[in-house]
């Protein structure tokens, strides 16, 4: 008896110790091996328990060739994973941020009816701030090496804010300008011929009202290059949170610059659209020779929907495009968070990437670094024949990166006290 | 002995379950439609006074009043909201009373009619979409008379939509409203007792020499106002406070109060609730202003008209204005088939440059695109319109028959309720309904929606059916009741058979206007549900005319087969019973 208890004991120490041996021999061997399997494992739990549900992904809805794509994720993860992946269509993201406030408020912190939501910039920084968004799980997605994140902050911060795994990388923008070829030949490439062209063609200009996205990125573009010559101390200002001095110093020039501007603008600036979509119904009117897109590949796609006129031609600023990325985040509170990984995980594999990079789909640019990729998996990124309206390859010669996100606030509320309300 | 069976039938007859259902269905009706509005103004009132818990604030005050008294354009919001509601309601009824005047106990008025009434079934957004082409600088009016005449090569410099006097939302909401106060005034003279009346006394009034305009104000209307008086004030609290319209068409430097109101409670900085709840009372201040407004006018017009009526002036060149509706009408009549020819074009258009006034070529791909991602936009739409019209026939019927049960009909207070979600503008109550339904928390959202959308359907639905209900010859269920028919057999085997067509037609209203809600779906549905209107009304602000054309389309064409199924059924069950 004593010596069998003793002999189970015994081969019970024994395994432990064995094990143990193995496991800090592997360690030592293969330090990233074990981080592997434990990821490897954790995914698997991930998959296990997140298929077969439903994700609300709650995505702003205004164009009809994202919406198409998400249908298409929508019947991928169905197939890979029996998840009813419901598209959500939002006409402003913020619609879901103050659900997902309520939510807390409310004291439903399990039950919540966002499960992934589209964002970036302004409405990411008020989620993290309020911790409303799930940390952690973004960096440990499988897909999430092939950003190469290690040497790719584009995927590590959002507005210079760092995204600590609570964001995972969806597509990346710039802005792109383009111009109806009937109506204009010569159109400007920096910000000082735009006031200069817009003073020639009056009326034929105009921008999104803040705080429609598009339009504070172009008044952030205005921002930037106004201050390309300004001294080092205030050029750093952009880049940090709003103080009450700085705020003064740095905007007066913008303010300066859209009284010049705006006299000259699309119903003489007393009007403004509210989206970039509107911009560019207003192109296809003739009533506008000249708008901006954050997203490139969309004017060809437009133009094969008969939505702009087939004379429209793109480019990008020669002082510099307006770039970030953009971003799926987890809610907290959401119900099916594992499920919503399985979703963001899809969304950045290589062949979602490559699908939605694609003219004649969304035409969205990857966040995946080619040399991270396989040769067949680069593959499926090459391009067809480039559309004539489409921005011609390698057009954008400086890429300038976003100020601090408090700017936002402090651009939107100073340009609706000048011109929020019209005279 | 002889006496106690006849007392316990007589309890019986009392106690059966179908007439307590019955006599307890108008009870009922009234908390469907007095507790939603009441706890969702609660809910906006809490939060204005800065008690909100759903923000962890709790301080009560004035602060949010303070934000909103700060905003810039304030005075404008609020002045844009009065004007549009106010001219458009105004106009609307002029341009009815004229048509009324003008072809009063005339063929015409039918005619008109007909041609009207199509657009009551037109929800609002299709109608702001479909005007927002026309008047557009590339619109088919500018198109029409370019280059030929104006020598346009780009489209002008105009300034509709979206012009800051608030003139495209009019036009709208005038051109908009305009049937519905027509088909209610006609619905008012179709009643047996008072038409027949109104006609004949107008036919006293022509044979003593009275122009027949003339003697439309002096006889007739004085009337017929009292009857209008409800559907008007619903027209003006709508038009002050309505939404979608301003979104689609109005100015935004600054939009109405009612839009900026969504806005705020939209907002990524929460702390703009508290201000949009003030905003909300505001907006239910305005639009109580504006009734008030409207029911002084009325004395005054009456003070100062009262020795017109009897001075016995038969002329006011009545031929003129005679001429002149006529005018008007075909102009209104022109206007919206303009409209929708420009709509039908751009669903279907290819490139169409300005100023060509056709499309270089016609393509179906804009349906194709969007009828695959319709499917389920659509179905929900007729779920819910399905649903909450079915509830709402199903209150109508049982609070009509309990009118008829207790021989009375129901009192000036519930008829007064029927109307209040109709009076209350929606912006003001369904943000405090929906923060309810944050604590709730147990309703699904699909019966939430379902509920929100009674509030807006059982209004309609009931004014529809009460007419008819209320003109069943009494003798039909007194014969069968003397046969031994208990009341849930006269109900089902007398009444309703007789009442088949108007509870289509009631059906096909009701589908009508929940297919339309824009605002209750949105908010109390949190965006988990979208319609086919809730499409078209982010679309309408998106993507590409063409797309939101065949949402428009789409918008009119679901009611319109309600309404012919609702008018071919009837004939078709008739001709097989008469078989």
């Amino acid at each position: 008896m004593h010596v069998s208890r003793f002999g189970k004991i015994l081969t019970r120490y024994g395994i432990c110790c064995f094990a143990f041996f193995i496991s800090l021999t592997i360690s030592i061997n293969s330090n990233a091996s074990a981080a592997n399997t434990d990821l490897n494992l954790r995914w698997q739990g991930i998959e296990q328990l997140g298929k077969n549900q439903d994700v609300y992904f709650h995505a702003w809805g205004g164009d009809p060739q994202i919406n198409a794509y998400i249908q298409w994720t929508a019947q991928q993860v169905k197939a890979l994973y029996d998840i009813n992946l419901h598209h959500v269509k939002l006409s402003d993201t913020s619609e879901a941020v103050s659900r997902v406030l309520a939510e807390k408020s409310a004291n439903n912190d399990t039950h919540g009816s966002v499960d992934l939501v589209w964002i970036n910039g302004a409405n990411f920084a008020t989620m993290s701030e309020h911790s409303l968004l799930l940390k952690q799980w973004a960096n440990y997605l499988p897909n999430f090496k092939y950003t190469d994140p290690t040497n790719n902050p584009a995927v590590n911060f959002d507005f210079g804010i760092p995204t600590q795994g609570m964001e995972a990388p969806w597509g990346q923008a710039s802005l792109t300008f383009y111009y109806d070829s009937l109506a204009t030949d010569n159109p400007p490439t920096t910000l000082d011929e735009l006031v200069i062209w817009s003073a020639k063609n009056t009326g034929r200009f105009s921008y999104p009202k803040p705080p429609d996205f598009l339009g504070l990125s172009f008044l952030k573009y205005a921002l930037v290059i106004l201050h390309q010559d300004s001294a080092i101390e205030i050029q750093s200002l952009l880049n940090q949170p709003v103080t009450d001095q700085s705020k003064v110093v740095v905007l007066s020039p913008l303010w300066d610059f859209l009284d010049k501007l705006h006299p000259t603008l699309w119903r003489n600036g007393k009007h403004f659209m509210t989206s970039g979509a509107q911009l560019r119904r207003l192109v296809d009117d003739t009533e506008l020779s000249l708008a901006f897109t954050f997203s490139a590949p969309e004017v060809p796609a437009a133009v094969k929907r008969y939505d702009l006129p087939a004379s429209i031609r793109s480019y990008a600023m020669s002082d510099g495009s307006l770039s970030n990325t953009h971003f799926v985040a987890i809610p907290y509170n959401a119900a099916h968070s594992n499920s919503a990984q399985l979703v963001a995980n899809f969304l950045l594999s290589p062949r979602a990437q490559a699908e939605k990079q694609k003219s004649n789909i969304w035409g969205d640019r990857t966040v995946l670094i080619h040399s991270m990729l396989e040769n067949k998996q680069s593959a499926w990124f090459k391009a067809q024949e480039p559309h004539p309206s489409a921005l011609p390859f390698n057009s954008i010669q400086r890429t300038l990166s976003e100020p601090h996100p408090d700017w936002v606030n402090a651009i939107i509320q100073g340009w609706n006290v000048r011109y929020g309300v019209s005279k | 002995m002889n006496v106690e069976p006849t007392k316990t039938t007589n309890i019986e007859y009392k106690t059966d379950l179908f007439t307590r259902i019955v006599k307890f269905s108008p009870r009922f009706l009234l908390a469907c439609l007095l507790i939603p509005v009441l706890a969702g103004l609660i809910g906006v009132v809490l939060p204005a006074f800065g008690w909100a818990p759903a923000l962890s604030q709790y301080k009560i005050g004035l602060h949010g009043f303070t934000a909103l008294w700060q905003t810039p354009g304030l005075v404008q919001m609020a002045m844009l909201s009065i004007s549009t509601g106010l001219i458009s309601t105004l106009l609307a009824f002029i341009i009815t009373l004229m048509i009324l005047a003008a072809f009063f106990n005339t063929v015409w008025l039918n005619y008109i009619q007909r041609l009207l009434s199509p657009i009551l079934v037109i929800p609002h957004a299709a109608a702001a979409i479909a005007i927002g082409f026309l008047i557009a600088p590339s619109g088919m009016l500018s198109r029409l008379v370019s280059p030929w005449l104006s020598g346009w090569e780009l489209s002008p410099q105009g300034i509709f939509p979206h012009d800051a006097m608030g003139i495209s939302i009019i036009l709208v909401l005038t051109l908009k409203e305009l049937p519905f106060l027509l088909l209610m005034a006609l619905g008012v003279l179709a009643q047996p007792e008072l038409g027949k009346k109104l006609r004949a006394q107008h036919k006293v009034a022509l044979s003593l020499g009275y122009c027949p305009m003339t003697a439309f104000f002096k006889v007739i209307l004085p009337n017929l106002y009292p009857l209008l008086r409800l559907p008007i004030l619903a027209v003006l609290a709508y038009a002050s406070a309505s939404v979608e319209m301003p979104l689609i068409l109005g100015p935004n430097t600054p939009p109405t109060l009612a839009v900026a109101i969504m806005q705020w409670f939209n907002d990524v900085d929460l702390n703009l609730k508290i201000k949009a709840s003030a905003g909300a009372l505001l907006q239910l201040a305005i639009t109580g202003g504006l009734l008030m407004l409207w029911l002084f006018g009325e004395k005054v017009v009456m003070y100062f008209c009262r020795d017109l009526l009897t001075n016995g002036e038969r002329e006011y060149s009545g031929a003129f204005w005679q001429k002149l509706t006529s005018v008007l009408i075909t102009g209104v009549i022109g206007f919206i088939l303009l409209a929708l020819v420009g709509l039908l074009l751009s669903s279907v258009a290819g490139f169409w440059r300005f100023p060509s006034a056709i499309p270089d070529q016609l393509v179906l791909s804009h349906f194709q695109s969007a009828l695959t991602q319709m499917a389920g936009p659509v179905i929900n739409t007729l779920n819910i319109g399905i649903v909450s019209t079915a509830l709402a026939i199903l209150l109508t019927l049982l609070c009509l028959e309990s009118e008829q049960l207790r021989n009375k009909s129901v009192s000036r207070f519930m008829s007064f309720i029927i109307y209040l979600p109709l009076l209350v503008p929606s912006i003001a109550f369904l943000f405090g309904l929906v923060w309810l339904q944050q604590l709730a928390n147990n309703l699904s959202v699909f019966v939430s929606v379902v509920l929100t959308h009674l509030l807006f359907v059982l209004p309609y639905v009931f004014l529809s059916l009460a007419g008819s209900y209320r003109r069943l010859d009494p003798r039909f269920s007194n014969v069968a009741a003397s046969l031994g028919a208990k009341p849930h057999k006269v109900f089902l085997k007398v009444k309703l058979p007789q009442l088949f067509a108007p509870i289509l037609i009631a059906a096909a209203l009701g589908l009508a206007i929940s297919f339309g809600q824009y605002l209750p779906t949105l908010l109390v549905g949190g965006g988990r549900i979208s319609t086919i209107t809730t499409e078209a009304v982010a679309l309408a602000n998106g993507a590409s005319r063409r797309t939101s054309a065949v949402y428009a389309i789409m918008q009119m064409v679901l009611p319109l087969i309600g309404f012919i199924i609702a008018w071919l059924l009837p004939k078709f069950f008739y001709k097989s019973a008469h078989h």
